[in-house]
């Protein structure tokens, strides 16, 4: 049994210049959480502005003034869908994408797999910096006049003919495809190839499995979103008609690539969350994960075949063939076996622990019914026939709130929280950070409720006006004072984190006494290389082998 | 090899032609409203919903309260699940979930049937989606901006749009079918009783997609051919004056 | 290193090709002209505002034969219609003359089992006399003969109401003695919708192909995969009048293909670039 005293402590101390020129897994994943809480900030803000526009019918015109239009030359509309373009495009590319498979798998999973950093140091911290590129154009939205407003999906023929500027969109796309591929390849050859010895498929962290299923689909369907965009680029400035219905072209063909994409993606950012949440719980309950195989060929590998057979389901209502519909209700409906067997391996996970509750562990049980919430509701969406009244409605919208914009972003601060000691070597789960939890978890239910019943009752996506449904009014009045509460839970967290990872209480290496490699093997933080000596583990070894 | 794959292929066209042998059922008896369809549909799949949530709801606060850490540095007692107990636990939980899906997605296909067979008297009338606005074509050239039908007849809507994509919102009819253009696509609702509601625009369109709405009114049968012999007639007119006015121009002055 | 050369001068290469077609696809799109001898505003039938329509199933129809029959008994199968009249020599039967030509190109679908072909006059003068003449002076052989029916409308009521409905213009022109109408092919669906409408003279064997699997409306059987592929690999411009193949769906496959062999192209790089490097020394390591 080794313990964390035989390492040299005192890690380098460095300038902003070795962190802007670093390959170092480590920063790199830091960096990457910089950047992704500034986009979470920035979209949030325009999230708030969205709810203080829609909390009665009627223009307040205060939208404008978020989107930074001070002369308030645009339309509230416009204003409204530019905000509304940021906050979905950034949240999902710039927030939960880069979050998942930026921030945790770079400081992760090397650490736990025993590797001293990834495959091509290099080349991540190309993909580091064309994030960082994606994340300035994307930001560009606020100063040019044209501001993009073609909502994250894009769809033609309105983003060809739209005045606005579709061109900012399709570079976000590709900066930040071409980063996840790259980053993809990175991850997959590390994961595959750099196990310490002795750590087989069967012994790995459950995040670096869902890790490896994340870039799996990443890598497979990155490139066909970004063709699709590209033909929309060339359709808007080139002059070409490829989803030009006069000229041979077709509409819905645009919607078919994108979703083959997008809606894999949604796994990109469901399977890192469900992994973290994994080795949180198993951590803090010091458990077996329940039947680890299922959870991993059963859920994660499943749900990496599935996922490219089920995105027809966001097109039931176009008019598509009806074999195809019905086949592809199926399929998208044979997605909660999969998923049920994760589930059922979560809660096993509890079973017979010995749970220990910090803030960490506080997300991560929330997550548990935000799972059962966000996945359930999926089900009537996934079902063809009942998807003919409640798409584009805000049920739609509070669904995949709450799978992605709760769940998911929730997964991420639990991360935080548990990997903090980690990073910083102090712990982060201050007095401040349990009022931001209560203040956050309960503001997102009183955000998000309002919004299912009202979308049952059919109201309309992406309306910066309900003048045709007064009798909304109170529900997006709640709705909006929750998300109030969430700005001010969100804000004492990211205070809070900044405050800890100076002046929080210091913690000794292995604070959960965890018995995965990260926690057992390494100081807090890691040196360069992270191992001292090259790790081996033997038989007996597993990250949840805690009896 | 081949055999078997010509076996599969030949269970699958099997499967499909019971579906359409389920389509051809729907459209003989009585019409089925896909408004009311819906509501019952809807109201199965909620129960299906609230008891698998319920079950896992109260497991879960049952786990977290029983298993919390009794004394610092407690740990887990769960022993790794043997061969048999790991497998029923992933074929067991599997076949429960398929069964729940394939219930679902029969529940699905029918009510799908319905909305999807359009009934063979059905009034037909012609959607265009405009940005933004909608136009409707009920044949002998009248054309209006508000959706007027009878009551106690099928309506089946034939839409397109001339721009951008738009989306036929039928909120109170529990209806929604995308506007594209290039490509033609349908909507039967069935108003069975006087009702005044309107439709929404639910696929974004630009900015003034939130403002895309306009009535739809169902009304009795006389109150419909009045409004529509009303309509014939103002069309004439207009007809009239713009054939005079095309008559006159030649001498006329244009008013100031 | 060398695959992210390698993959990425490939990807080059492929990007180059595909934005050359693309470019000679586009020019080819703008500047062709829509193909038709005649008037093109008057002798097209506006097909953005009769998509979709339907001719009434209870019309009554008469057939070569003298047998009565209503429109609806053509349906079930997709339906090719052509509309003319019978005492015309000229373009009328070469109208059919070449459907029938362009069908003789089809090798996928087969009239009779996978669709019906009518011939409709537009005429009300015509009759059973007429139409047999007509028939016999196309002399159609085979299948095409079996299930090609000629007919006449049995009510002039209906016959302006249905040519109505599906935006069909014909005119006498009093000089030179002949109906003055479009040379079209209406595909219906198998519930009688009108799906497309081609011209005769722009079109080939493909585009009837096309339009037939087309009028098909998705619902194919399991059998037909091929089919339903190859209708989804083109797509109908409006502005040609004919199928064009559909790039977005060729470029989208072959991106799903750069994704697949990234993943194993990459794979297969490290596993034979580490051969030579030092394996990870395990003999200092410690166990856990
Ligand atoms: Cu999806
Ligand atoms: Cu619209």
């Amino acid at each position: 049994m080794t313990t964390a005293t035989e390492f040299a402590p005192a890690p380098r101390r460095s300038g902003i210049k070795e962190w802007i020129f670093t390959t170092d897994h480590k920063r790199i994943g830091i960096l990457y959480l910089v950047g992704a809480m500034a986009a979470f900030v920035v979209a949030g803000i325009m999230g708030l502005g969205i709810r203080i526009e829609q909390m009665s019918p009627g223009e307040s015109g205060l939208i404008n003034y978020f989107v930074g239009d001070f002369a308030q030359t645009m339309t509230t509309g416009a204003a409204y869908n530019a905000a509304l373009y940021f906050h979905g495009a950034a949240m999902i590319l710039a927030f939960l994408i880069p979050a998942l498979t930026g921030f945790a798998a770079n400081y992760l999973v090397p650490l736990m797999i025993g590797a001293p950093d990834v495959a091509f140091p290099r080349i991540n911290a190309l993909s580091l910096w064309l994030f960082y590129a994606a994340i300035l154009v994307a930001l560009l939205t606020f100063v040019i006049p044209d501001k993009p407003d073609i909502m994250w999906t894009g769809y033609p023929p309105y983003s060809i003919t739209t005045s606005a500027n579709t061109a900012f969109y399709v570079f976000t796309v590709h900066l930040i495809g071409f980063a996840s591929i790259l980053g993809a390849v990175n991850f997959l050859i590390t994961i595959i190839y750099m196990r310490a010895p002795g750590m087989g498929w069967n012994k790995m962290n459950m995040f670096v499995w869902t890790t490896f299923g994340a870039f799996v689909i990443q890598i497979v369907f990155v490139p066909v979103l970004a063709a699709a965009v590209t033909l929309l680029l060339l359709d808007k400035y080139v002059g070409t008609g490829f989803f030009d219905p006069t000229r041979g072209g077709d509409v819905l063909l645009y919607q078919n690539l994108f979703w083959f994409y997008s809606h894999p993606a949604v796994y990109v950012i469901f399977l890192p969350a469900i992994g973290l949440l994994f080795d949180i719980i198993a951590t803090q309950a010091k458990n077996y994960i329940f039947n680890y195989k299922a959870a991993v060929y059963g859920g994660i590998l499943g749900i990496v075949v599935i996922t490219g057979e089920v995105w027809v389901h966001h097109l039931y209502i176009a008019g598509m063939p009806n074999w195809i519909s019905i086949g592809m209700m199926v399929t998208t409906l044979l997605i909660s076996v999969p998923v049920g067997l994760i589930l059922i391996s979560l809660w096993g996970t509890l079973y017979k622990g010995a749970i220990t509750y910090n803030v960490s562990m506080w997300y991560a049980v929330v997550c548990l019914f935000l799972i059962l919430a966000g996945g359930l509701t999926g089900i009537p969406l996934a079902i063809t026939s009942l998807t003919v009244h409640l798409s584009e409605t805000s049920f739609v919208h509070a669904h995949f709130h709450f799978i992605m914009g709760l769940m998911a972003t929730f997964a991420v601060f639990a991360a935080v929280y548990h990997w903090f000691p980690k990073m910083t070597g102090r712990s982060a789960d201050i007095p401040i950070a349990k009022i931001a939890f209560w203040f956050t978890v309960i503001g997102s239910q009183v955000t998000f409720l309002p919004l299912f019943l009202i979308g049952i009752k059919g109201m309309p996506r992406r309306y910066w006006d309900y003048a045709m449904f007064p009798e909304f009014e109170p529900y997006h009045l709640i709705a909006t004072f929750g998300s109030a509460l969430v700005a001010v839970g969100v804000t004492l967290m990211i205070v809070g984190w900044i405050y800890a990872a100076f002046r929080g209480p210091k913690v000794s290496t292995n604070p959960w006494n965890s018995k995965s490699l990260e926690w057992t093997h390494t100081e807090s933080p890691p040196g360069p290389g992270n191992f001292q000596r090259p790790v081996r583990v033997d038989e007996s070894w597993t990250p949840y082998n805690y009896n | 090899m081949p055999k078997r794959l010509e076996m599969i292929v030949n269970l699958l066209g099997i499967l499909l032609l019971s579906g359409e042998a389920a389509f051809a059922k729907a459209t003989t008896g009585e019409i089925q409203s896909p408004t009311e369809a819906w509501n019952h549909t809807w109201d199965d799949v909620l129960w299906d919903l609230w008891i698998i949530g319920g079950v896992f709801t109260i497991v879960a606060v049952y786990l977290l309260i029983r298993y919390r850490a009794r004394s610092p540095g407690a740990v887990g007692t769960a022993r790794p699940l043997n061969l048999d107990m790991a497998l029923a636990w992933a074929l067991v939980p599997a076949a429960i979930f398929m069964a729940d899906d394939f219930f679902l997605a029969a529940k699905g296909w029918s009510l799908w049937n319905i909305q999807r067979q359009v009934p063979r008297d059905a009034m037909e009338v012609k959607v265009t989606g405009y940005q933004w606005y909608f136009e409707y074509d009920y044949g002998n050239g009248i054309t209006d901006s508000e959706l007027v039908v009878p009551v106690g007849r099928p309506i089946v809507l034939r839409m397109t749009s001339k721009d951008v994509i738009h989306s036929f919102g039928l909120t109170e009819y529990r209806l929604k079918e995308d506007m594209m253009p290039g490509r033609v696509t349908y909507l039967w609702f069935y108003p069975e009783k006087p009702l005044e509601t309107q439709v929404v625009c639910v696929e974004f369109c630009g900015t003034s997609h939130a403002e895309m709405y306009n009535k739809v009114r169902a009304v009795p049968k006389a109150e419909y051919d009045a409004w529509l012999s009303k309509k014939l007639e103002r069309k004439k007119k207009a007809e009239l004056r713009k054939s005079q006015a095309a008559d006159d121009g030649a001498n006329v002055e244009p008013a100031q | 290193m060398r695959t992210f050369i390698l993959s990425s001068a490939a990807c080059l290469v492929v990007a180059t090709l595909t934005c050359a077609i693309l470019a000679d696809d586009a020019h080819a799109q703008y500047f062709r002209k829509p193909a038709s001898d005649l008037d093109p505003h008057i002798m097209l039938i506006d097909e953005e505002a009769v998509l979709g329509a339907k001719i009434d199933g209870q019309t009554l129809l008469i057939d070569q034969n003298g047998k009565e029959f209503r429109w609806a008994e053509m349906l079930g199968k997709p339906t090719i219609l052509v509309l003319a009249y019978y005492t015309c020599d000229g373009s009328c039967s070469l109208i059919n003359a070449s459907l029938a030509g362009l069908l003789n190109d089809v090798k996928i679908v087969a009239p009779g089992p996978d669709f019906r072909i009518l011939t409709l006059s537009f005429d009300r003068h015509d009759n059973l006399a007429t139409t047999g003449a007509f028939r016999k002076h196309l002399d159609l052989v085979g299948p095409l003969n079996d299930h090609w029916t000629f007919a006449t409308f049995k009510s002039e009521a209906d016959l302006a109401a249905q040519t109505e409905k599906i935006g069909f213009k014909f005119f006498w022109s009093p000089e030179d003695r002949v109906f003055l109408h479009p040379g079209a092919f209406l595909f219906f669906s198998p519930e009688g919708r009108l799906i497309r409408v081609l011209y005769q003279g722009s079109v080939s064997g493909r585009d009837v192909e096309l339009a037939l699997l087309d009028a098909k409306q998705g619902q194919f059987r399991p059998g037909e995969v091929i089919n339903f592929a190859l209708s989804l690999c083109y797509s109908y411009s409006y502005q040609d009048g004919k199928y064009v193949l559909s790039i977005p769906i060729v470029i989208g496959l072959g991106a799903l293909g750069i994704g697949l062999a990234t993943l194993f192209g990459s794979m297969l790089f490290y596993k034979f670039s580490t051969r030579t490097k030092p394996t990870k020394d395990g003999s200092h390591a410690e166990a856990a």
